[in-house]
């Protein structure tokens, strides 16, 4: 009896080995092929309706829509469905010139119709970059190749804009069908859905489209596949699965970069800081006072925090302009160097010797545990008392709706536009939901608004003058790492952090 | 059944004594200790973070290094430790108040309760533990002992399933009958009867949850829903050395350690006390070695005749305790049985009789082995025999009787199954003749329709005919000597008559001898030729059935007739059976 | 037997409506605000509520039920708020990766659970500590932990087996089974660790009846014993640790389904319930509770046919 277990142990044994190795090399994926493009990312679309586009998922998107605008990888504007553009004198009208000749996949032409079509579905549709058509009032189509944006004040994002979701042009025909457009999208660009193949919620399948109206796409085929983590992707890059990610966690970084079989680049695109939006005071009162303000940013140790944090993959910084706009200047990123004793003595000026209680809410996908132990034992050796509030699904809600908190952790993209950090992150709105703001700040605003083609000593005296009074904590500008496969050429994207779908090609 | 030896110890102490139980208290008790002195250990508090520190290695004050924000993860796990014990703790006691008391009524009293208690417990084994959760994060608020309650509301089905199965079971004893039957309150039954039983499985139950509830509470934290509120817990810290992996994996080692050896350690005293509840040596390898490596060379034979069918000599029987010592509780037996001859071993339970028994079938149960003395069936020495070649007696030259009919036959098979499996093995009869031949021996043994006994299951018969069925069993393969062990104890008067009838019948029509072990002088007396009083161990007086009967020597056998003549019944004590968990 | 499996489902019919409503009031407790999160920090109040409007979240919780109710009998669970999936689509082609995992799995574990718990019972001594410490190191060794570095050697290191994704059985056999071999070895450390001791303790259980000795009474084998009567006797209560394993997997699954990219729906239960999206969710629980209730019948059924007494009563 106890031979007959035995062998019948060995024997289901082997059997199991035999049956997995017999067959192991036969799925080495897809990564190989050339004519195949693998991108692996943690972001996935709510649906393939270009109404609701935005952030990472772009990329999925911009394989079967095109844009009016092409932003190219270094951030300049170049002509995709338009190929011209002109403002007039006041930058309050836009007159797009439109490429003759493309159909969309569905054989509808595209025309001056159907832009208005799209801008102005976009604008209406509720997606959460809606809001970035506020500006214009009224889309005029003046013949079928001209089109005109009619802006109630000049915006100069609007190019930005239009080279991102707000600019993807959908047949009009299919929005009749809103349904089906969630997943058979129609668009004129390289790339087809293929909805046979695809699996909606974990894998996308393009193919290319064989009548493309511009230089061909250089892959037959691109997938991209969502996962809920990077362990996942990065074991898929180094076995081959997947060509090109964009890895965000540190550790996976470092982990890829001693990879010899694979491409990096860094990408600057992220900022991480405390927003600190009550700088009125109205929740936390000590907030109201500059100084204490100052001396917050005095209090966190940067430097520490980037190389603990981060493996010092990234740069220190105390403002939020990134170094691709005009205000930014170099010599703000070290403006509050780590000083207890300064932080402490600008505490007493302000009469908050023994300091007080601020109250921040905790996503922990952005605080991980140790930066929320960091930041409380920074403020703690300035007799401020930092509480994490527990994570809450309903933390926008608060933060942003019911005006509960006084500040923010986040993750910021770096916007690439001046405009549009003024909009996103000075003037009343989203990130200004206590609409704070000073003379400096009105007077400063209300000049680079009158001649936004000569503002930089203006934007870089807005920007020097809201580091000085605090406005923000930033800690540092994060490095992402774009990795890719030896046989993928992948070029960051500029506004973006995950590239756009044109920066991929064999190499 | 009778005279197993175990010495009887507390639990603790059993427990103490089982090596896996001591290594695993030990264990335990060292991390709990540690965790209640973290105040003392810590070399700080468990938040305190210097991120100047962090992935810093091992150094003075700090043997396990920092984390990454800067914290000493000693201090962390000590600190930890708490939470994550606590929790498994409270988790338990939720699921206990919850699932015992629900348990206790639904099995004792059924009808509606169990109904409606069984339901719901079902109810909630097939709630989405996430949704549940997640819900009672958002009304209780999200520590780590909002977790664990939930928790423990979420795992009290287990133990509720458990008591009330070993309670439905229990209740339909005699003795909780009789308990009922003499007036004890409901409540008075619970706690003395129906607790008893079902607190080893409890203990064990308890051991396993608790264990079940770390391991979950870090998985949770793994997944992100675990505890918000920055308490430290083993879970949390695993969860943030994973997500550092690439950087500093041996953060991960400790608080891993930790979580592997305390559920590890729960796991294996579940084990241990399962062993110690249940009597089961933790030594019985060394005895079952010792039983297959020891044959004792059989004495000399004495100079008196043998007879040919049974004959023991000085036969001796030890037991190995769990401490290594041995314990022998048959110490020189001498028996006799002739062909066609019925002998009777009388004594009390714990006299040795059923060990002496059990010597000649060679079946004495783990940690038992015949130390020394001589056993020849027909001639052939069985002391110091080959497993296989005492096998191969059985059945056919030797068969048995036993004292319970209902827990001696498989209640898997019908049975038929049971008889022809026999027929078939031994005698190498088609399944056809074997299934004849079954039935023929449930004529024998006098049942009115053997077709249809023969399609029953053993739950299906009365006890009555399940002992004839086990007679016939015993019977199936022509054997030449009987061993009967209380053949009738277990039946009602009249049914004891008719087995009687049957055994003294079937003696006569094939000269069958028969070893009837008994502690029923009545029986002697109907059945017996010779008999010999066992009492300790030793055969105090042996002679005739009618010398014996009549004019005993020993004045123990003078005891045992005056409590026949008193009428007194005599029973055995009852004994739980051990409940499957 | 019909009425009995007939009764079962009733029960288990009404089971599910109770716990469909129960689940979808929990969802409803949290504060979720999945509208804000669709829209982004952004978004204004009005739009939250057009929103909230138009996913029929302003609607009384009862409403939404029984809307739910009224579309989900016909078959249609309604499209992910967060993904735009179709929940029927999406279940149809997820079921299938979590099933293969939890049926390879459950086939694994039984059968070796038994060889190692027969084996341990029958034998103790070295083989029976043997088998309790690998018991107690399966159990008490974190489940990702092993899958980690599972994953590292068998994958990433030795290149044996693809570290993610998933080839269905349809598509090609070998594939499937090279890409759910290292997730069913993760699965299954765990649970043959869990059901080989319960097959263990139940074949000491056994091996202590009454009948045990009578059957070698009679000069039966060993090893007829063993594997005929012991065995049988033993399989009922490991059968219930083996379903209740079973439904534990799934648990299991979350986990496994994240480190290897496979899109099963354990993978989806934690990303989607936490956002609140209700339609998944609910699909996801139905699934999950029909799963429940037919293993358990299945169990039940095999119980009853194993142990001849459980059937009458």
């Amino acid at each position: 009896m106890q031979r007959s277990a035995k062998t019948a142990l060995v024997a289901a044994a082997l059997t199991t080995a035999f049956a997995l190795s017999g067959c192991a090399d036969t799925s080495g994926g897809s990564g190989g092929s050339d004519d195949t493009l693998d991108i692996a990312t943690l972001t996935k679309p709510q649906s393939l309706d270009p109404k609701v586009a935005n952030g990472s998922a772009l990329p999925f998107f911009q394989a079967v829509y095109d844009t009016l605008v092409k932003r190219e990888p270094d951030g300049t504007y170049s002509p995709m469905l338009a190929t011209e553009w002109a403002f007039d004198e006041a930058g309050t009208e836009l007159t797009l010139t439109l490429r003759t000749g493309v159909k969309f996949q569905d054989g509808t032409a595209f025309d001056a119709e159907a832009v208005k079509a799209n801008l102005e579905r976009f604008k209406k549709g509720g997606g959460a970059d809606a809001t970035d058509l506020a500006a214009v009032t009224s889309i005029e189509v003046v013949d079928a190749t001209h089109v005109k944006l009619v802006l109630a004040q000049p915006d100069p994002g609007l190019l930005f804009y239009l080279s991102d979701s707000a600019g993807l042009m959908a047949s009009p025909a299919a929005f009749a069908k809103e349904e089906e457009l969630k997943t058979k999208p129609v668009g004129t660009g390289p790339y087809r859905l293929d909805a046979a193949k695809t699996v909606v919620g974990t894998k996308w399948v393009y193919t290319r489209s064989p009548d493309y109206w511009g230089e061909k796409p250089p892959y037959g085929t691109v997938t991209m596949s969502v996962f809920d983590n990077e362990t996942a992707i990065v074991n898929g890059l180094k076995t081959d699965q997947i060509d090109t990610a964009l890895l965000q966690d540190v550790g996976q970084q470092v982990s890829m970069k001693s990879d010899p079989n694979v491409t990096t680049t860094d990408v600057n695109f992220d900022f991480q800081g405390i927003l600190l939006f009550d700088r009125g005071g109205k929740v936390t009162p000590a907030l109201g006072d500059a100084r204490v303000r100052q001396a917050l940013n005095h209090a966190v140790d940067r430097e520490t925090m980037l190389s603990a944090l981060r493996q010092g993959r990234g740069e220190v910084t105390a403002q939020v302009f990134g170094p691709e706009t005009a205000a930014y200047d170099p010599a703000l990123d070290t403006a509050y160097p780590h000083d207890p004793e300064k932080a402490k003595a600008l505490l007493k000026e302000a009469g908050y010797e023994k300091g007080f209680k601020l109250r921040l809410p905790r996503v922990t996908a952005i605080v991980n545990d140790a930066l929320a132990a960091s930041l409380k034992s920074d403020l703690e050796k300035i007799g401020v008392e930092l509480v994490w509030d527990a994570p809450d699904p309903a933390v926008l809600q608060k933060v942003f709706v019911n005006k509960e908190y006084s500040g923010m952790v986040m993750n910021m993209g770096l916007d690439t536009v001046d405009g549009i950090v003024l909009r996103t992150l000075v003037l009343p709105g989203t990130f200004n939901m206590f609409g704070t703001t000073d003379d400096t700040v009105k007077k400063l605003v209300g000049s680079v608004q009158a001649k936004p083609d000569a503002a930089e000593a203006d934007l870089k005296a807005l920007n020097e003058h809201l580091v000085e009074q605090g406005w923000y904590l930033p800690f540092y500008r994060m490095s992402y790492l774009l990795v890719s496969d030896k046989d993928v050429k992948a070029t960051p994207q500029s506004g973006m952090a995950v590239p756009s779908i044109y920066n991929y090609s064999p190499a | 059944m009778s005279g197993t030896p175990a010495p009887r110890r507390g639990v603790p102490g059993r427990l103490l004594r089982h090596p896996l139980g001591l290594v695993s208290a030990l264990v335990l008790g060292l991390i709990v200790l540690a965790v209640l002195l973290a105040p003392v250990l810590a070399a700080q508090g468990p938040g305190v973070s210097e991120l100047r520190d962090s992935f810093r290695g091992p150094s003075g004050g700090h043997p396990f290094g920092f984390d990454s924000a800067g914290r000493d993860v000693l201090s962390r796990l000590l600190y930890g430790g708490r939470t994550t014990l606590g929790g498994a703790v409270l988790s338990v006691v939720v699921a206990l108040t919850l699932g015992v008391p629900a348990g206790l009524a639904a099995g004792y009293y059924g009808r509606w309760f169990d109904g409606v208690a069984s339901w719901v417990s079902d109810l909630i084994m097939a709630l989405p533990a996430m949704v549940v959760l997640l819900a009672s994060r958002a009304v209780l608020g999200s520590t780590a002992w909002v977790l664990m309650v939930v928790l423990g509301f979420l795992v009290a089905p287990a133990f509720f399933r458990l008591v009330r199965g070993i309670v439905v079971q229990v209740r339909g004893e005699l003795y909780v009958d009789a308990a009922r039957v003499s007036g004890l309150r409901d409540a008075r039954i619970i706690s003395r009867h129906v607790l008893i039983v079902v607190r080893g499985p409890i203990i064990i139950q308890i051991a396993l949850v608790a264990g079940v509830a770390i391991g979950l509470q870090a998985g949770l934290e793994f997944l992100g829903i675990g505890s918000g509120d920055g308490a430290p817990t083993w879970g949390a810290m695993l969860n943030e050395a994973f997500q550092n992996i690439q950087r500093a994996p041996l953060l991960l080692l400790w608080p891993g350690l930790a979580l592997g050896l305390s559920s590890g350690a729960l796991v294996l005293l579940a084990a241990a006390l399962r062993d110690v509840l249940e009597d089961r040596g933790g030594s019985t390898d060394r005895a079952v070695r010792r039983t297959a490596e020891a044959p004792v060379a059989p004495e000399p034979a004495a100079g008196d005749e043998r007879a040919a069918l049974l004959s023991v000599r000085g036969l001796a029987v030890a037991y190995t305790l769990p401490d290594g010592s041995d314990r022998e509780v048959v110490h020189g037996v001498d028996l006799d049985v002739r062909p066609g001859e019925v002998v009777g071993l009388v004594g009390e339970s714990g006299s040795g009789k059923t060990q002496t028994a059990f010597s000649v079938l060679g079946l004495l149960p783990e940690g038992g082995r015949v130390s020394r003395g001589s056993v020849l069936i027909e001639g052939q020495e069985v002391v110091g025999l080959s497993e296989r070649r005492h096998r191969a007696l059985r059945g056919d030259v030797v068969a048995y009787v036993p004292q319970e009919p209902m827990s001696n036959l498989d209640p898997a098979f019908t049975i038929g199954a049971q008889l022809v499996e026999p027929i078939r093995c031994k005698l190498g009869l088609s399944r056809k003749e074997a299934a004849a031949r079954a039935l023929e021996l449930l004529r024998m043994v006098e049942i009115a329709d053997p077709e249809r006994a023969f399609r029953s299951y053993p739950h299906q018969i009365s006890g009555g005919m399940a002992q004839r069925v086990l007679i016939a069993g015993a019977m199936s393969c022509e054997p030449r000597l009987l061993i009967a062990d209380e053949p009738t104890t277990a039946l009602d008067v009249r049914v004891q008559a008719e087995i009687l009838a049957l055994l003294r019948r079937l003696q006569r029509e094939r000269d069958l001898g028969i070893l009837l072990v008994t502690h029923n002088l009545g029986v002697v007396a109907d059945l017996c030729d010779r008999v010999a009083v066992m009492r300790e161990g030793r055969i105090v007086e042996s002679g005739t059935a009618e010398q014996v009967l009549h004019a005993p020597a020993d004045p123990y056998t003078r005891g045992l007739l005056d409590a026949v003549l008193d009428h007194v019944p005599a029973r055995p004590a009852w004994r739980p059976r051990k409940a499957t968990t | 037997m019909l009425t009995f499996i007939a009764r079962r489902l009733a029960a288990g019919v009404f089971l599910l409506f109770v716990i469909s409503l129960l689940a979808y009031l929990l969802l409803s407790i949290p504060d979720l605000d999945v509208a804000r999160q669709l829209l982004g920090s952004g978004a204004g109040q009005a739009e939250v509520a057009a929103k909230n409007h138009e996913l029929g979240l302003d609607r009384p919780v009862l409403a939404q039920y029984l809307d739910w109710l009224a579309h989900a009998l016909r078959g249609d669970f309604g499209t992910s708020w967060f993904s735009g999936e179709d929940v029927t689509q999406a279940l149809r082609n997820r079921l299938p990766v979590t099933a293969s995992l939890m049926v390879s799995v459950t086939l694994i574990t039984t059968v070796v659970s038994f060889l190692l718990g027969v084996w341990a019972g029958v034998r103790r001594g070295a083989v029976d500590r043997f088998v309790q410490v690998l018991g107690v190191v399966g159990y008490a060794l974190p489940g990702f932990l092993v899958t980690l570095v599972i994953v590292l050697v068998f994958a990433v290191q030795l290149r044996w087996f693809p570290a993610i994704g998933y080839t269905g059985l349809t598509e090609s056999a070998s594939g499937w089974l090279s890409t759910i071999a290292l997730p069913v070895l993760s699965l299954s450390i765990g649970s043959i660790a869990g059901v080989s001791q319960q097959v263990r303790g139940s074949v000491i259980e056994v091996l202590r009846q009454d009948y045990v000795r009578t059957l070698r009474a009679r000069g039966l084998s060993p090893a007829r014993i063993v594997f005929r009567h012991v065995l049988r006797n033993a399989s009922a209560p490991a059968l219930a640790v083996l379903g209740m394993q079973f439904v534990g997997l799934l648990g299991g699954a979350v986990l496994v389904e994240q480190i290897f990219g496979l899109p099963g729906i354990g993978s989806m239960t934690v990303s989607y319930t936490t956002r609140g999206d209700i339609p998944v969710i609910m699909a996801l629980v139905v699934f999950t509770v029909i799963g429940v209730v037919l293993i358990n019948l299945i169990v039940d059924i095999l119980i009853g046919w194993l142990n001849p007494k459980a059937r009458t009563s």
